[in-house]
């Protein structure tokens, strides 16, 4: 174990958690408390991430005075001048994070919304299945579409804090941002579970037809948790984008998707908290991996398909033996029900 | 043309035991994708490794493995998750993580393969049968594949078509997809029909999988997961119930990916590669404007309008 870099596994590793974390929760309300399969994380997810680094290369190449037509960000000029001139000015790199930020949240939303339409009114089945496949179309759009590179994807694109002459001091400082948004997510997805919102979703989820007989509208109601959570998941997406400072379509395939399901069903459906404990345990063996396979050196099987059969397999295991995950569900905290139980416990005092 | 109608046999093969297996067991199965590449990867292996050059007995061979794990798969885990009563969502979930893992496992026994016999079986050629001829009828030739899919694809529709109407597993399997408790009641054995369903359906697609290396120029591990798109929107047009309108479906579907986007490209410019977004068009399409009466959920908002307008 020479030269094992403790520090910098652990930030590697705390960002891909925090950004990870964030699909996990917003999948874990959609799917866990509100009933929507959702297998199209990984929309959302993309599209985030290529809004923002489609926004960031073209506005700081255009921003430079270059003309984006004779030399795009995608070809080698492109990405030479995007490395001289992307890292001069802090105010414009951090603008344009927060613009992209907004910008990716309203787009994934909108695009969220827009895909509940047709399939919010059909049954689990058809949902779970027009989402995977949209993610595949995603894929495809984005690898025969030239103004955003086709299959070379973007690159060099600007970190936020990429003015900071030390690597160490900006991957920290990325780390702590990552991190903020987490909480952000976190917070709102907490809130928005213990609101009366919150009930109505647990009601759809658990029997349709009696929402709808309590005048709840459940098509309405999905969309809404539905275009909030790919909000949310577009905002992870910029994130990604930012911390690897490229994107491709290889990307953005479905094992996102089933990777962010093996972090909920492993914490607990239903459990926001749980979530987040999956998420830092598969990431975490995602990261360990990473490290331990190059000094394996060459095996018969590739170690990349034994972590994808992993994944799959503790879906399917976890739903057989412990259906409830590690945190199981519990009921929702409103002011109300935090009286009646300390009223109980001063009474079994 | 004749890609319509090549395409046309292998959606028929590929989307009938979908809505056959979905009506009877109401498991949304995407393990079905693997069922595709399992089939095909049978041919393969016995291509590479024995010199296999009969597709009848790959077609058989196929049968039997694939079947066998569509049986175990219900054996193992769909069974005991509807007997906790899971949601359906929790099945097919389920399903999904099977359907992740036999992909990784094809990949991993590729990759066995390869170590063994220094032959690159993730991009596998074409194969070519001794048993099928090719035959050239007024100066179009026939290929290999097409003679092959016609012959199985008819097959398949007559032996279903005799088997649900004419046997007494047949009518009891029908019994239990249209309503299964009272199936029950009246003494069909639930549970064997069920694994005989499973094993049916299994085997059929995975005829069409060995159909599929004589077509495809590279048969690689994912061969089956760029056809579910299709298949399922087949499937969903068929409402997941009617097995005359999933053959339907299965003609639509080939007409728009072959005829729609050649007029496309040759009218619009539409690059051939988003041939699925046609697709995806149709899928949508058919979400909208017929809802599918088979699954579950949906019934409540599907007449609010027409009830509002009164």
């Amino acid at each position: 174990m020479i030269g094992f870099d403790v520090v910098g596994f652990l930030i590697s590793w705390l960002t891909l958690f925090g950004i990870y974390s964030i699909l996990a929760i917003t999948l874990n309300v959609e799917s866990g408390i509100s009933g929507i399969t959702n297998f199209g994380k990984v929309v959302f997810y993309g599209i985030g991430a290529y809004v923002s680094a489609t926004l960031t290369t073209y506005l700081i190449l255009m921003l430079n005075g270059i003309d984006v037509n004779k030399t795009p960000p995608y070809n080698i000029n492109g990405v030479i001048l995007l490395g001289e001139l992307g890292n001069k000015n802090p105010f414009l790199n951090i603008g344009l994070f927060i613009l992209a930020v907004v910008l990716s949240f309203v787009v994934a939303g909108l695009i969220g919304y827009l895909l509940t339409y047709p399939i919010l009114r059909v049954g689990p089945e058809f949902v779970g299945f027009t989402l995977l496949s949209s993610g595949e179309l995603l894929r495809i759009f984005l690898t025969h579409y030239e103004p955003v590179g086709a299959s070379r994807g973007l690159m060099a694109i600007p970190n936020p804090f990429g003015w900071v002459p030390d690597s160490r001091i900006r991957e920290t400082l990325y780390l702590i941002l990552v991190l903020s948004f987490l909480a952000l997510t976190y917070f709102v997805m907490k809130k928005l579970v213990n609101s009366p919102f919150g009930r109505v979703l647990k009601a759809t989820r658990d029997d349709e037809t009696a929402a709808l007989c309590m005048g709840k509208h459940v098509p309405r109601t999905k969309a809404t948790v539905l275009s909030i959570g790919s909000g949310f998941s577009g905002v992870a997406g910029v994130l990604l984008s930012y911390y690897f400072t490229s994107v491709n379509p290889n990307m953005f395939v479905p094992a996102v998707t089933f990777n962010a399901w093996a972090m909920i069903i492993l914490g607990g459906l239903g459990n926001i908290v749980g979530s987040l404990l999956g998420a830092a345990i598969i990431t975490f063996v995602d990261r360990a991996l990473t490290f331990i396979i190059p000094l394996l050196g060459t095996t018969i099987i590739s170690p990349d398909y034994l972590r994808g059969l992993l994944v799959g397999l503790l879906i399917v295991v976890v739903l057989l033996v412990n259906p409830k995950g590690l945190l199981p569900e519990k009921p929702i905290e409103t002011p109300a029900s935090k009286e009646v139980e300390k009223e109980l416990s001063e009474k079994g005092r | 043309m004749i890609n319509f109608l090549q395409y046309m046999f292998f959606y028929i093969i590929f989307s009938l035991p979908l809505t056959l297996s979905y009506r009877t067991t109401k498991v949304i199965n995407f393990v079905h994708a693997n069922f595709i590449t399992y089939g095909a990867y049978v041919a393969v292996f016995l291509h590479g490794m024995f010199g296999n050059t009969s597709i009848l007995l790959a077609a058989i061979i196929a049968f039997l493995i694939v079947g066998s794990m569509a049986v175990l798969d219900n054996l193992l885990v769909f069974t005991p998750l509807q007997k906790r009563g899971s949601s359906p969502a929790m099945i097919m979930i389920s399903s999904m993580g099977l359907w992740i893992a036999y992909r990784y496992i094809l990949y991993m026994l590729t990759d066995i393969a390869h170590f063994y016999i220094s032959k690159n079986f993730v991009s596998y050629g074409r194969i070519t049968y001794a048993d099928v001829p090719s035959i050239t009828l007024g100066g179009v030739t026939l290929s290999q594949s097409f003679i092959a899919g016609m012959i199985a694809a008819t097959i398949v529709i007559l032996a279903i078509y005799l088997f649900l109407e004419k046997t007494r597993i047949g009518r009891a399997m029908r019994a239990i997809s249209d309503n299964e408790v009272l199936a029950g009641i009246s003494g069909i054995p639930k549970d064997i029909l069920i694994n005989l369903t499973w094993f049916i359906c299994g085997g059929i697609v995975a005829i069409g999988g060995v159909l599929w290396t004589s077509f495809s120029g590279a048969i690689t591990p994912e061969a089956g997961d760029s056809m579910i798109l299709q298949v399922f929107t087949i499937g969903f047009i068929g409402g997941l119930v009617s097995l005359w309108r999933t053959g339907v479906g299965a003609i639509i579907i080939s007409a728009m990916e072959n005829i729609g986007i050649a007029f496309l490209n040759a009218f619009l410019g539409v690059p051939v590669s988003f041939r699925p977004f046609l697709t995806f068009a149709t899928l949508i399409t058919t979400l909208v404007l017929f809802p599918p009466l088979g699954a579950g959920g949906g019934l409540p908002y599907r007449f609010r309008k027409r009830r509002l307008l009164k």
